[in-house]
């Protein structure tokens, strides 16, 4: 176990150093740099910007430097902590995304709970209850929920919010609280505004899981254990807990290394539409303002966070499920 | 013995007589600063002001304003923390600055005297504090002039583009404490209209803040060490005083301003407030100090949100992201909350115009778009009638891309040349050039016998620009020329045109569609390469490289625009204005389709001062700055409900 996950831990190096390359070079595919961004984002307002202070900007900037030697000053950098700055924001790029996190991390943990809490039930309903009026009924709410786009739902929410609870458009809080500390009524500010996301983000989700979860818990129902365990006398549902239940949360653990880099990304779209102080908004408006340093970050975050849930949700696959071997079957 | 004292104390007291401006026994302590006056923390009113201050007359005759009350604070919305430099835009506390008259006039000086453009002598007001209390002095120009301007690491180009002239800086005088004086060879009339731009030109800085960045006057140690803490890349002083120096951009609440408000908020945030400057140079007569709200309150939201967010009444002052399509919806708003929705006018000469590219690439259609008949016909064919009606409510004017009716300089021709809906005629003129060939499809042909399909380049801005050409396209189509519409990124629409790859781009029309004769011409003349029909030509009267102008009439606006520029006179500059307006609508550079098209303003109904219609444009008005949002003001006994109520 311990070689494994050491080799494991290696290969990781090379992946991510490849990662950070191809990062790189897709930021920089698109014509032109941020200042080109911003000159021209200026001037659609009807501003104008001196050549002369575009140049000093490129320099200081280091735009004017050759591709490799930006990439390798980029990618030196975060070995020692040291991101990058953001050419939007004016601040290094930590400063940028730290203040964010915690939110982003409050949305997403409270979307996978609602999707666990509307998902697991109506799954297990829909198993036990195979072409029953209850499953193709909640099968069918499931799939509305999957097929509505997320940003019209979103915005329907949000005037409904609005005009029958005088929720404030958008945003986590209301802007009062925006920079107070944080109190009981900031508290209460945000689980007002939290249910929207929460149930947008959370409803594209929930069919996806209760269909696969209906699906293994499907194959499995109809196995001997369970037969058997019915024979004896095990209350129905406890039987479903015990066994067939926990042999096709497989997928569930599975999940793990995607869910890990989603929890900080947030769900982009989503938050662009709703203005949620997230990472989402700011990983989007990097990537169009061409400011490479905070997108590129960011991505090579999310993709240290998948590579490590990948290696985290093997692990704890294999030590969940004994049919799993870590390696190949020694012939000896 | 005691008389001498008692010869002092009066001397003393006269002097400070003098000193005091007449107003002084009226001046009024302003209400949310008085407790910090009585702690003495701040000082009283008296000596906070200039002397003289700028006393702001607010009266109903002329600008339909009046005295108000200090106090309260007002929320706007803005789509990226960046937009913050608005502010700035929207304080309009310029050296110079435009009045209710569209007249020049000093601002933050006290006055200034021109001479002939090239010599211009600007007086401060003595007693002018920064908001941090630190006096403002001429030592705050002789720090920009020397050691920014001047400074070949921190300005590694040279001082600010508007400062040149003909290759040439200018003379730099620091006369006194208060005085300082500028000199060039060459006239220099763009100098005062950058002064009072929306994005002004700084001339100045706070010398007293920067020197601690600056490698002449900090301490090596220490310095380095703010550099270091900074993690300024190349670990540069340079990069660190450029930091810190952002007068526009308006980021850095340490850094001392001049502004009606001054930031509090360091970034990043989504929730920006800016408070009133204590040391603010304007008083109203009544001697209440401006600005007369306390505070400003700018909400981060996206941009896409942001109209309906102002519908939900989250906004007491709103312009910018707001557009005709969410007029109904704000007005809907409007019933359930506390605001009023305001039509203001854009003032581009424009709405929508189409470029076509007198240097592109390809032989056969440069000589085509080169001949003004070609030019005109299209004008002819385009229905700005029904443009208007079907997506400005018909509430736009109408008429080809020139200035608005507003300025002084209009005249109905300019509109109207080429600009009626006539088929036949521009049917008659595409004959007349020869491309009487014509496809299956209906389109003409080319001398060289390809059919006639412009790609139109499109930066994919808006909806409505597309939809306009979408109606284009249509009536075009009843003279035999077909376009398509090529949306891109702005960055290669703009090289697409750099490069004469462009036949036609569609962009706004001339973007100060208010001009007087003094403001520049320059837009009317081949002077950059930012100019989506003579890119070329532009580049070259920048550099020097790439082709100059080979059209005899593009030649004549170029030689008027220096003519401009050494003009001494007014009418010598009114007629130069007319006679390149003359030669745009006559030869038909760009075709506008609809201008003055409405801009939703959203206002408190407890919001006094703001104008009920005006124009909504960046220059000269900087959006509100002209009407001086430090005069605006909240009616207190109304607008605590408000308060509450959200």
């Amino acid at each position: 176990m311990a070689y494994y996950i050491g080799r494991r831990l290696l290969l990781m190096i090379p992946t991510l150093i490849v990662i950070s390359f191809i990062i790189f070079v897709i930021i920089q595919l698109p014509p032109g740099d941020y200042l080109e961004s911003y000159v021209a984002e200026l001037e659609s307002q009807g501003e104008s910007v001196d050549p002369g202070q575009i140049a000093a900007l490129r320099s200081q900037y280091g735009l004017d430097e050759p591709f490799l030697v930006q990439y390798l000053t980029w990618s030196t950098g975060m070995l020692h902590g040291d991101f990058g700055y953001s050419f939007e924001y004016g601040l290094p790029v930590t400063e940028v995304v730290g203040d964010r996190l915690f939110l982003t991390v409050i949305i997403s943990l409270c979307t996978i709970l609602f999707t666990w809490l509307i998902a697991f039930p109506i799954g297990m309903y829909s198993a036990t209850h195979q072409y029953s009026w209850g499953d193709y009924g909640l099968t069918l709410l499931g799939f509305l929920g999957l097929a509505t786009p997320n940003f019209l739902l979103a915005l329907v929410m949000l005037y409904f919010a609005n005009v029958t609870f005088g929720i404030s458009i958008g945003g986590l809080m209301d802007p009062q609280y925006l920079d107070a500390d944080w109190s009981w009524d900031k508290l209460m500010s945000v689980l007002q505004h939290l249910w929207i996301p929460v149930i947008v983000i959370g409803t594209s989700g929930t069919a996806a899981m209760i269909r696969r979860l209906r699906a293994n818990l499907l194959d499995e129902l109809h196995k001997p254990y369970v037969v058997t365990g019915r024979a004896k006398g095990v209350p129905p549902f406890r039987l479903l807990v015990k066994y067939p239940l926990r042999v096709s949360l497989n997928f569930f653990i599975a999940d793990i290394g995607s869910m890990l880099p989603s929890i900080i990304s947030g769900a982009e779209i989503v938050a662009v539409v709703l203005s949620l102080p997230t990472t989402g908004p700011i990983l989007i408006a990097a990537l169009q303002s061409q400011d490479m340093y905070l997108a590129g970050s960011f991505l090579m975050f999310l993709a240290l966070l998948t590579v490590i849930g990948v290696l985290v949700s093997d692990i704890a696959l294999a030590l969940l499920d004994p049919r799993i071997r870590l390696e190949g079957v020694r012939t000896s | 013995m005691k008389g001498t004292i008692l010869a002092l104390l009066l001397m003393a007291c006269a002097a400070d007589a003098a000193a005091v401006p007449a107003l002084q026994e009226e001046l009024q302590e302003t209400p949310l600063l008085s407790q910090q006056v009585a702690t003495g923390e701040l000082a009283p009113i008296a000596r906070r002001l200039p002397d003289p201050p700028y006393v702001d007359t607010l009266s109903t005759t002329q600008a339909d304003t009046e005295q108000g009350q200090q106090g309260g604070s007002i929320r706007l919305l803005m789509g990226k923390a960046k937009d913050v430099r608005q502010l700035v835009v929207y304080g309009y506390a310029r050296l110079i600055g435009f009045n209710d008259r569209m007249e020049l006039e000093a601002d933050i000086l006290e006055a200034f005297e021109v001479e002939g453009n090239r010599r211009f002598t600007f007086h401060l007001r003595p007693g002018h504090r920064w908001s941090d209390g630190v006096p403002f002095t001429s030592e705050d120009f002789r720090y920009f002039w020397e050691d920014v301007a001047l400074n070949t690491e921190l300005s590694p180009f040279g001082p600010p583009v508007a400062l040149v002239v003909d290759g040439r800086l200018p003379t730099v005088e620091i006369l006194d404490r208060y005085t300082v004086r500028y000199t060039w060879q060459n006239p220099n009339p763009e100098f005062l209209l950058a002064l009072a731009g929306p994005s002004p030109l700084y001339i100045y800085r706070p010398a007293h803040y920067l020197k601690q960045f600056h490698v002449r006057y900090a301490d090596p140690d220490q310095l380095a060490q703010r550099v270091e803490e900074a993690k300024i890349k190349k670990k540069q002083w340079t990069g660190l005083h450029q930091r810190q120096d952002h007068q526009y951009k308006f980021d850095n609440p340490d850094l001392p301003t001049l502004q009606p408000w001054i930031p509090v908020t360091p970034p990043p945030s989504e929730h920006f407030v800016f408070r009133r400057n204590p040391y603010y140079h304007r008083i109203d007569s009544a001697g209440r100090q401006l600005p007369y709200l306390d505070e400003i309150v700018i909400d981060i939201a996206s941009g896409k949100l942001i109209p309906a967010k102002t519908g939900a009444g989250e906004s007491d002052l709103q312009g910018r992201y707001l557009e005709m399509s969410n007029y109904t919806f704000l007005r809907e708003g409007a019933k359930r909350g506390n605001f009023d929705v305001r039509l203001w006018s854009s003032s581009r000469g424009a709405r929508v115009a189409l470029y076509p590219n007198l240097n592109a690439n390809d032989e056969t259609w440069q000589r085509l778009l080169r001949d003004v008949r070609f030019r005109r016909a299209l004008s002819l064919a385009t229905n700005r009638h029904e443009i208007n009606q079907v997506i400005y409510f018909g509430l736009a004017l109408e008429g080809a891309n020139t200035l608005i009716p507003a300025s002084p300089l209009y005249r109905p021709e300019y509109r109207d040349a080429w600009a009626r809906f006539d088929p036949e005629q521009a049917n008659r003129l595409l004959d007349e050039i020869g491309l009487q060939q014509r496809d299956a499809r209906g389109i003409r042909l080319l001398p060289d016998g390809r059919p006639a399909e412009i790609i139109v380049q499109s930066a994919g801005e808006s909806t409505e620009e597309t939809d306009v050409l979408e109606l284009i396209h249509d009536s075009w189509m009843e003279v035999g020329i077909k376009i398509y519409v090529k949306p891109t990124e702005r960055e290669i629409f703009r090289n697409r045109i750099f490069a004469g790859d462009a036949l036609m781009s569609v962009w706004f029309g001339l973007e100060n569609g208010l001009a007087t004769a003094d403001m520049t011409p320059a837009e009317l003349a081949p002077t950059s390469q930012q100019q989506l029909q003579w890119s070329e030509w532009g580049k070259h009267y920048e550099t020097g490289q790439g082709m100059p102008p080979d059209l005899p009439e593009a030649q004549r606006l170029l030689a008027l625009y220096r003519q401009w520029r050494h003009a001494d006179q007014i009418e010598e500059r009114r007629r130069i204005w007319h006679e390149m307006l003359q030669i745009h609508a006559d030869q038909v550079y760009s075709i506008g389709t609809v201008t003055e098209v409405k801009q939703p303003i959203v206002v408190n109904r407890h919001l006094h001062n703001v104008p009920e219609s005006a124009l909504w444009n960046w220059e000269p008005n900087a959006f509100f700055g002209r009407f001086r949002p430090d005069r605006f003001w909240l009616d207190p006994a109304r607008s605590n409900s408000v308060a509450g109520g959200q």
